[in-house]
């Protein structure tokens, strides 16, 4: 059903302030976490201030922790004034005045019942006609007994106004439990009601990749296979694993971080592009994508993938553990905390490309970035003055430090024919007055306006697993060859990754 | 001094940069990044100093060629002259300096008047070109004429209009005739933005059924300054609601202004407050009251923290919504950074001109005529 929108009131319309969200209420389950307190209140703040929050908007936290309302609200406010110390009691009270609490374990059906009855009531009470956002922020183990409880309470029904479900990431544990999860989701909600976060999408710089190649004329014509060399994508690190190491062991760096942040990125490098700019179409671009990933075989899942972890070593100085001696680590473990594959798209315009995908914990830097390498000039020109020229790079840099460099070749002032590589720089920050809005606040946002573009379709979720699962399950039936852990925390990881390169032009980027 | 030609002064700020680069950064060097073309005109030195204050200020976050022309201080000083200098962004990673530059003219009174093509000269290509008349708006200026002629946007600031009242008239009457193809934008506007996105806010969703019912609105601004923000805003609701202004044209807005709306009569009153800074003509309060099926009262005020305001609404004698909310002033350089964003027409300002100019007495255009012969 459509979802009811602010146009009716006019006042609304033109003003700067953008899209504002309908009246709605957003139930959080597993409200007691850390997600909650450090990313999704501070993102409904920011809303709020921005007066996109609509003023009948109701919060309802729901996890197995019992704690009275007041608790609740007070564990919120602490961690939303880390962030933002000037707020005063009487905006936080504000705020936070439609925010409830209800206790009660997930399988417990009388919670639903129990929150279907205070749904209804705040409805009434505050004016939010019905809009209902489920968000999943608990561990995955959990999400199939929610959604079948919300099912049987008739949450799900969109007969007063919309039901919405957000799934948190990981979506599924391998293609099967995927398969498994988008089952369960489907037998409750329908597609579109179903809102799969990858966070990565939420961030602006990966939304002006599509500004970037279908806004401008420039980039189009020369991205493809006859100018562009290789394609890089790395997302550093350099924390270890910390406190997660329950979870990590568990997951490790590809469902960690390929299966849905750098396929994501690559997608929407490599995507053709959508006939209009609308959820589906978006979408069914990227997936034919991830369709088009050339199978791993027996012989490519051995060289056109490469595994590491990290030993002890030092970062800015210091010395960290190795991977093997953090809490909760097996001694013996070989999960993967570094990974570099190379993807091969069966697509006209990639054919031949490689796609060089790479993350790591413990790398020198945190860094997220999408470098394109052109082709080398042929070099005949200036052969006999230059000691060889620099191809053209194109970087796109999403996080930290948000822009656009193009390297290109100017001359060495002075009589002598000598080439320099130099920058040009786009940079968010400088370049606009404004700086760009957190991934969260962007995606609530979308989700309470039913925009699914910036959220993951359910046969996106299963492609991207199953191109990943012939690695997967190499590595998790055999022992990683050689010496393992195999890089240096603080290093740009194993030396193995360099066979991926093939061409003794190509080089991982010290990004 | 070098003499002043296009060449020069671009000679003069290339070598800023070289020598900015030199001292400031040895690693990288600094990046020039323009996304935009000011050029300000301030009407006498004094309001010059003002002015190239609140552009340095904006320089500090909004990267752009600033140009600011002003009159020299008195006649014997020599007809044209020129200062280049350099800003560097204050938050910008000290490795990777982002820069930008101001170029002040100054100059007699005669010869600011036909500077226009000197001040394009020096123009960055290919970024948009706002133009920022500081100060009274001019029955005549060729520098104005030209400016406004030839650039796709003009900010005023109708703050400083010496006739507030008389000048929107006058705005509202010529602009589109006189310039169809440029933009005009207030600084006002920008200034009340915020009480729109709250008064707005009022009227989402189930609540906008009582937009029809308007009865009364009453508008608080401080006492001693010329309500123009007030009557923008009051403007503005009339536009957006499809109010028509019937009664007599006037120009005295401590009289109720009166709008037919769609269940009839709509009473508009701007209401004096005392208000601490006299001369700041700002809004302290909108209180919006309906006569439905429910009765209902709509406010906005500001709250004794003068960084917070209170929003809510009160159905059938019980309080329906309430919230609190930051509130922050903002400066003239503020003000210009959020309108410099949008580089659109604002259909919206433009509506509710028309109608600021329904409300007006008609001003006098032969005196516009005058002034340009
Ligand atoms: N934190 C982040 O920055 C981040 C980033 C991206 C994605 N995510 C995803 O977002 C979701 C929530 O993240 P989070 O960091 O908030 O998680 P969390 O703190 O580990 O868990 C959230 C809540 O779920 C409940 N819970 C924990 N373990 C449970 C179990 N075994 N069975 C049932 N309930 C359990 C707990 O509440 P009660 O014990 O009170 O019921 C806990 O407060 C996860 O799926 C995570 O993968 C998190």
């Amino acid at each position: 059903m459509p979802s009811p929108t602010l146009l009716e009131n006019p006042l609304r319309q033109g003003l700067s302030s953008g899209r504002v969200a309908p009246p709605c209420s957003l139930v959080i389950y597993g409200a007691s976490g850390d997600l909650t307190a450090r990313k999704l209140v501070p993102a409904l703040f920011e809303l709020y201030e921005k007066h996109l929050l609509p003023v009948s908007f109701n919060l309802i936290g729901i996890s197995r922790s019992v704690i009275s309302d007041g608790d609740f609200r007070a564990k919120l406010k602490e961690a939303l004034v880390k962030s933002k110390p000037q707020i005063t009691d009487a905006i936080w009270e504000s705020f936070s005045q439609h925010f409830h609490y209800l206790a009660g374990g997930y399988d417990d059906f009388k919670v639903y019942q129990a929150l279907s009855a205070k749904l209804d009531e705040l409805d009434e009470k505050n004016g939010t006609i019905g809009n209902r956002i489920f968000y999943l922020s608990t561990p995955p183990n959990v999400f199939e007994v929610i959604i079948s409880n919300l099912g049987a309470a008739g949450l799900a029904r969109e007969d007063k106004g919309f039901s919405r479900i957000v799934i948190e990431k990981p979506f599924g544990h391998d293609l099967a439990s995927a398969k498994e999860l988008n089952v369960k989701v489907r037998e409750v909600f329908k597609e579109h009601q179903i809102y799969r976060i990858d966070h990565y999408l939420g961030k602006e710089t990966v939304q002006n990749f599509l500004v970037m190649r279908f806004a401008n004329s420039i980039f189009e014509p020369i991205w493809d296979r006859r100018h562009v060399d290789h394609i890089q994508i790395t997302a550093s690190e350099d924390l270890g694993v910390g406190t997660r190491a329950g979870y990590y062991e568990s997951s490790g760096i590809l469902r960690d971080m390929f299966q849905n942040h750098l396929f994501q990125v690559m997608c929407l490098i490599a995507m053709e592009p959508p006939v209009i700019f609308e959820a589906d179409a978006i979408r069914d671009e990227k997936l034919k994508i991830l369709q088009a990933i050339r199978p791993f075989d027996e012989t490519t899942v051995r060289t056109h993938a490469i595994r590491g972890q990290y030993g002890p070593g030092f970062l800015a100085g210091e010395k960290v553990p190795g991977y093997r001696q953090e809490e909760g680590v097996a001694p013996e473990s070989t999960t993967p905390t570094y990974a570099a594959i190379k993807i091969f798209l069966d697509t006209w315009r990639w054919h031949g490309v490689p796609f060089l995908l790479r993350s790591g914990k413990r790398l020198p830097k945190r860094t997220t970035e999408a470098a394109i390498q052109f082709k080398e000039p042929p070099n005949l020109l200036f052969k006999n003055n230059m000691n060889g020229l620099s191809p053209n790079v194109l970087i796109i840099r999403i996080q930290p430090d948000e822009g656009i460099t193009l390297k290109f070749e100017t001359k060495v002032p002075g009589m002598s024919m000598e080439a320099r590589t130099v920058n040009m720089d786009f940079r968010y920050g400088t370049s606009f007055a404004e700086g760009t809005s957190e991934a969260y606040e962007r995606l609530l946002l979308d989700c309470m306006l039913g925009d699914a573009t910036l959220f993951i379709r359910g046969d996106e979720a299963e492609a991207a697993w199953a191109a990943l699962m012939p690695v997967l399950n190499h590595w998790e039936t055999t022992k990683p060859e050689g010496k393992f852990p195999n890089y240096e925390a603080g290093s740009w990881g194993p030396a193995e990754a360099d066979s991926l390169l093939e061409r003794p032009w190509r080089h991982w980027r010290k990004v | 001094m070098n003499a002043p030609s296009a060449q020069n002064i671009e000679r003069d700020l290339t070598g800023l940069w070289l020598e900015k680069g030199d001292t400031q950064t040895q690693l990288s060097g600094i990046k020039r990044i323009y996304t935009t073309n000011l050029v300000a005109y301030a009407s006498d030195h004094e309001d010059g100093y003002r002015v190239e204050g609140i552009l340095g200020d904006m320089m500090q976050y909004h990267p752009g060629r600033y140009i600011l022309v002003r009159p020299a201080a008195d006649t014997t000083e020599a007809p044209l002259r020129y200062y280049v200098s350099g800003r560097c962004l204050s938050w910008a990673d000290p490795e990777k300096r982002v820069c930008c530059d101001m170029v002040k003219l100054v100059a007699q009174k005669e010869v600011i008047e036909n500077l226009y093509g000197f001040a394009f000269s020096i123009l960055v290509p290919d970024v948009p070109v706002e133009f920022w008349w500081t100060g009274d708006l001019p029955y005549y200026s060729p520098f104005f004429e030209n400016m406004a002629s030839q650039l796709s946007r003009v900010w005023v600031d109708s703050s400083k209009f010496k006739d507030p009242i008389q000048s929107v008239a006058r705005l509202a009457a010529f602009w589109n005739k006189r310039y169809p193809k440029t933009n005009l934008a207030d600084m006002n506007w920008i200034r009340i933005q915020r009480w729109q996105a709250l008064v707005a806010e009022l009227f989402d969703g189930d609540w906008s059924k009582y937009l029809k019912d308007i009865k009364q609105v009453t508008i608080e601004y401080g006492e001693g300054s010329t309500p123009l923000r007030s009557l923008y805003l009051a403007a503005w609701l009339g536009a957006q609601l499809g109010w028509r202004h019937h009664q007599p044209r006037m120009n005295d807005l401590s009289k109720p202004i009166m709008f037919e709306g769609p269940k009839g009569p709509v009473e508009v009153l701007l209401k004096p407050i005392p208000a601490p800074d006299e001369r700041a003509d700002r809004i302290f309060a909108v209180g919006i009251v309906t006569e439905g099926e429910q009765p209902a009262i709509f406010t906005v005020a500001r709250d004794e923290d003068p960084h917070q305001v209170i929003v809510r609404s009160e159905i059938n004698h019980e309080l329906a919504f309430s919230r609190v909310v930051t509130f922050e002033h903002l400066h003239s350089d503020d003000v210009l950074a959020i309108g410099l964003k949008h580089f659109e027409a604002d259909p919206v300002w433009k509506k509710t001109l028309q109608m600021v100019g329904t409300i007006l007495v008609h001003p006098d255009m032969s005196l516009e005529d005058k002034g340009k012969a």
